[in-house]
């Protein structure tokens, strides 16, 4: 007989609660009409969205962090596209050891990439150097495993065969890729570039480290943690930040699957 | 005919590293023909193919195609194209678009173009497809689009890579019909690769037998089919019993030979189509060409005696091992089922009717 | 064969456009990580200067012997794998069931739907993640606040707020992902006829699951525990806004040694030293799975 799966079920319902039950928070005391962070509510207010809009700060750094984001995506999707094309088209002696190196940043702890960064830059370039640049260089490289891990599957579902055809049929290398590859991996373009904004839009670590003087949204919401009046906007930030992040997701998701779908390959799973 | 051939291979050579694909093959393929590489998996008989096309280098030799050496020129100047075995039908757009990607740089007008894709989809008996999206296809219209795709260009050479490998057995029966006769319509050289022995001796005018990167033995089906060259070769295609043999004497075009179990016969020379390799000789023959004789049938030529020891009944063959009287191993014989005679059981005792003319001497 | 020609036929293998094609990315790779751990590496070497982040170019291992003698780094280190196994522990067992329930009860349309389901809290703001959960489990938090205005309790619990409990549950939430993930991937490779086998052998479920799944999802509980395992030893967010810098974590040292107290070469070689101990605890983990599976068999 085969089992049910029924307490598994509800296992899985139970800790589906667990991952969800900070986010599901979040809204309740943005929308709370109090200054301490705790239940019961008092009520609802629009009060700290209209503080968010006069906090000059604050749009220095969601300006940054827009900037940053929009910046290391591009750059980590092209990178991306470089080796998630090379590893799964071409066999070459040391590709373990270079997609391995280039992977590392997915174990390793990111405050060890963020201080060697830092000494790098500090010993190289100097105070002035830290700032959005070496934020967008930092996030870049954190960015791409994820990017290579989301095109790796757009790129293996490609049939070997296929630009051969375009080969075959007259096409050379590099109207071939635009005609059959380009728009057969869009969609992962699409899914990494989403996905690599939202993690540089997240990213603290690497931020604090070599941001120097400014401020992206996640150091401008560590540092204002600190003090207990501020908090309430902090919710009201991280809610529309939150928001924001779900709908990208859920339209790098649409892109993935399409991307699988048009291919005609078997959906494998999510993003990692 | 002295007209040149299309595609002439001289002593091809391809290595993957320490890994030698190709040793040496040379063959000439005449225009027109339908010519089948054939052999077991890893034979290099895709290799072979992909070197024409041009997808893979070759180490040492050349390619001609059409009297032209092919050497530095890259897949997409050759006049070749290729089915292949994944068809490879760009699924991000519809199968009019697939037929006509080949047609991009054709100076043709739109609607020149458009009558050539809807002549080419006809063909292929694919009327109607064309705004269809290609990924919606079943395996043996994806099958046609790829045909459709390669013969809208009219390539000197067309390449089947293992065309109909993924298709059902009853798909797979009519498709081989219909390749033959968009062959013969269309008129252009095919060369079709598959491991598949009867798709290759029902479909092609010439084979090339294919084992360990050397070309075994390049006949027509039938000469391959009675005269193979080696054991491995009669082997490979359909089945074929062999008995130990020792020639006992060779003059004027005929051998002398003494079969275990049949006794000693006279048989051609050309009966031997293998090069002499030394080592034990022995006697080859299909099963079709031995015959059971029933009560009051006699031979035409020779006869001898043994005991039926399987049968294994087809519908409308039945396939007999047979233990002739003298060797040690049962031999194969197949005999069409006809009503009126009965199928025997095993352990009959039953006289057996053979030729020499049939005989097939490897020494 | 002349030279060029040689040349030209490499170009045209394989390798050779295998290179071409990753070199852009192995160069970023190589400039803005491989060369920036080497060079910590070598600071770690170095003396520390009076200047602001000035470094003497003078060969010492007097910041190795600081960092593995003081007491104070050493109790950091021990009490930072300590939670880190705890995490990962958590992490990894909490995880499992979900992977195992997605993989062999979800239907296989729906199976992406969990997963995305499951990655979506992951790319949220992770400041915010670990801020609200001090807000659940603080003081005066949801748990407390919650079960003091049901009546059940009369004090705040202490003992689910400012400690390593609440540390471990964080991180725990914070990894789920890349716990279920590789886990997930590994059983789904799983052929499921391999599991009738093992029943028609006579196995029971409990001792098929035993016997035949789990020395087949070992891999991809390798791969979660070390995705786990070795990020969160750098984590020094988690232990600043959950505990309020009062249980620091070897992290911790290391950002203040950087950026706070300037003192590039001994934070150097603190971080060096974490990442060896925390490589070798990976490769003895590693290890002794190679040799349990190989027994397995």
């Amino acid at each position: 007989m085969k089992p049910s799966g029924k307490g598994l079920w509800l296992y899985a319902i139970v800790y589906l609660a667990f991952l969800y039950a900070p986010i599901l928070l979040l809204p309740l005391f943005a929308f709370n009409d109090g200054t301490i962070i705790a239940f019961p509510l008092k009520g609802f207010t629009l009060h700290w969205f209209e503080v968010m809009a006069e906090k000059d700060q604050l749009h220095i750094a969601v300006k940054n962090s827009l900037i940053v984001a929009s910046a290391s995506a591009v750059m980590s999707t092209i990178l991306a596209i470089f080796a998630a094309r090379a590893s799964t088209r071409y066999d070459f002696k040391g590709k373990g050891a270079i997609i391995g190196l280039i992977m590392l940043p997915l174990v390793l702890p990111e405050m060890i990439v963020a201080m060697a960064l830092l000494v790098v830059v500090l010993q190289v370039f100097g105070d002035g150097a830290l700032g959005l640049f070496s934020m967008i260089a930092g996030h870049s490289l954190i960015c791409t495993p994820f990017a290579i891990a989301i095109l790796s599957g757009a790129f293996q579902s490609l049939d070997k065969s296929l630009e051969e055809a375009a080969y075959d049929l007259g096409e050379d290398r590099i109207s071939a890729f635009r005609l059959v590859i380009l728009p057969l991996v869009l969609p992962g373009i699409i899914s990494s570039l989403l996905i690599s904004f939202t993690i540089s839009m997240d990213e603290f670590i690497i931020a604090n480290f070599l941001g120097g003087t400014q401020q992206t949204l996640p150091v401008y919401i560590y540092s204002s943690l600190r003090f207990p009046k501020e908090i309430p906007v902090i919710m009201a930030v991280a809610t529309g930040l939150v928001a924001v992040s779900i709908c990208l997701l859920i339209i790098a998701e649409y892109f993935r699957r399409r991307g699988v779908a048009k291919t005609g390959g078997k959906d494998s799973g999510g993003f990692l | 005919m002295t007209t040149r051939p299309m595609i002439e291979l001289k002593d091809v050579q391809k290595y993957y590293g320490d890994y030698h694909a190709l040793r040496g093959i040379t063959a000439d393929i005449r225009a027109g023909e339908f010519f089948s590489l054939l052999g077991p998996s890893g034979c290099g008989k895709t290799t072979l193919l992909r070197t024409i096309a041009g997808f893979e280098d070759i180490t040492s030799g050349v390619v001609m195609i059409d009297g032209k050496d092919m050497e530095g020129v890259a897949a997409n100047q050759r006049p070749t194209n290729m089915v292949f075995q994944s068809y490879a039908i760009f699924p991000h757009l519809t199968v009019e678009q697939n037929v006509a990607f080949g047609l991009r740089k054709d100076p043709r007008t739109k609607e020149e173009k458009a009558k050539a894709v809807d002549e080419a989809l006809q063909m292929v008996g694919l009327k109607g497809f064309g705004k269809r999206a290609a990924h919606a296809l079943s395996g043996g219209q994806r099958q046609r689009v790829a045909l459709a795709r390669a013969l809208i260009l009219k390539p000197k050479v067309l390449l089947l890579d293992e065309p109909l490998s993924a298709l059902d057995k009853k798909m797979r029966e009519n498709m081989q019909v219909e390749l033959i006769r968009l062959q013969r319509q269309v008129g252009i050289t095919f060369i079709l690769v598959t491991h598949d022995q009867e798709e290759a001796l029902v479909m092609s005018d010439r084979i090339a037998v294919m084992f360990d990167g050397e070309i075994a033995q390049l006949d027509d089906p039938e000469t391959l089919y009675r005269l193979p060259k080696s054991r491995r070769v009669a082997d490979f295609i359909g089945h074929m019993n062999f008995l130990p043999a020792k020639v006992v004497d060779e003059a004027n075009g005929e051998i002398d030979v003494d079969v275990q179990g049949l006794g000693r016969c006279h048989i051609n020379a050309k009966q031997a189509p293998g090069t002499n390799t030394g080592g034990e000789a022995s006697i080859g023959f299909r099963p079709e060409t031995l015959t059971i004789l029933y009560e009051g049938q006699s031979a035409s030529d020779r006869e001898t005696t043994g005991s039926v020891e399987e049968v294994v009944y087809y519908g409308d063959m039945t396939y007999y091992d047979v233990k002739l009287d003298g060797v040690a191993d049962p031999v194969r014989l197949s005999m069409r089922n006809v009503p009126g005679r009965p199928v025997l059981d095993r352990g009959t005792k039953t006289r057996v009717a053979w030729s020499p003319s049939a005989l097939v001497l490897f020494r | 064969m002349d030279i060029k020609t040689r040349w030209g036929r490499f170009t045209r293998t394989p390798a050779f456009n295998g290179y071409a094609m990753i070199s852009p990315t192995a160069f970023y790779a190589l400039l803005l990580l491989a060369a920036p751990l080497g060079t910590v590496v070598y600071l770690s070497f170095m003396t520390d200067g009076a200047g602001v982040r000035e470094v003497i170019n003078q060969p010492t291992i007097g910041n190795y012997l600081t960092a593995w003698t003081d007491p104070i780094y050493r109790a950091l280190m021990l009490r930072s794998l300590f939670v880190s196994t705890l995490v990962t522990l958590a992490t990894v067992i909490l995880a499992f069931p979900v992977a195992y329930y997605i993989s062999f009860f979800v239907t296989p349309n729906k199976k992406s739907l969990w997963l995305f389901l499951i990655t979506i809290p992951f790319w949220t703001s992770y400041l915010v993640r670990v801020f609200l959960w001090k807000v659940i489990l603080g003081f005066n938090g949801v748990i407390n606040s919650g079960l003091i205005s049901l009546g059940i309790i009369e004090d705040p619990l202490t003992w689910i707020n400012v400690n390593v409990g609440a540390i471990v549950v964080t991180l725990a939430h914070a990894y789920a992902p890349f716990a279920i993930l590789p886990i997930f991937v590994a059983l789904e490779k799983i052929d499921r006829s391999l599991l009738e086998a093992g029943r028609d052998l006579g196995e029971t479920a409990l001792t098929t699951f035993w016997r035949v799944t789990l020395p087949l999802a070992m891999p991809g509980v390798v791969g979660a525990v070390l995705i786990v395992f070795i990020p969160t030893v750098g984590d020094y967010v988690t232990p600043d806004i959950i505990g309020g810098g009062k249980i620091p974590l070897i992290a911790n040292v290391i950002q203040k040694l950087m950026l706070g107290i300037d003192n590039m070469p001994l934070g150097s070689s603190v971080a060096v030293s974490a990442m060896l101990i925390v490589g070798a605890a990976a490769a003895i983990f590693v290890l002794i799975n190679a040799r349990f599976l190989k027994v397995k068999k």
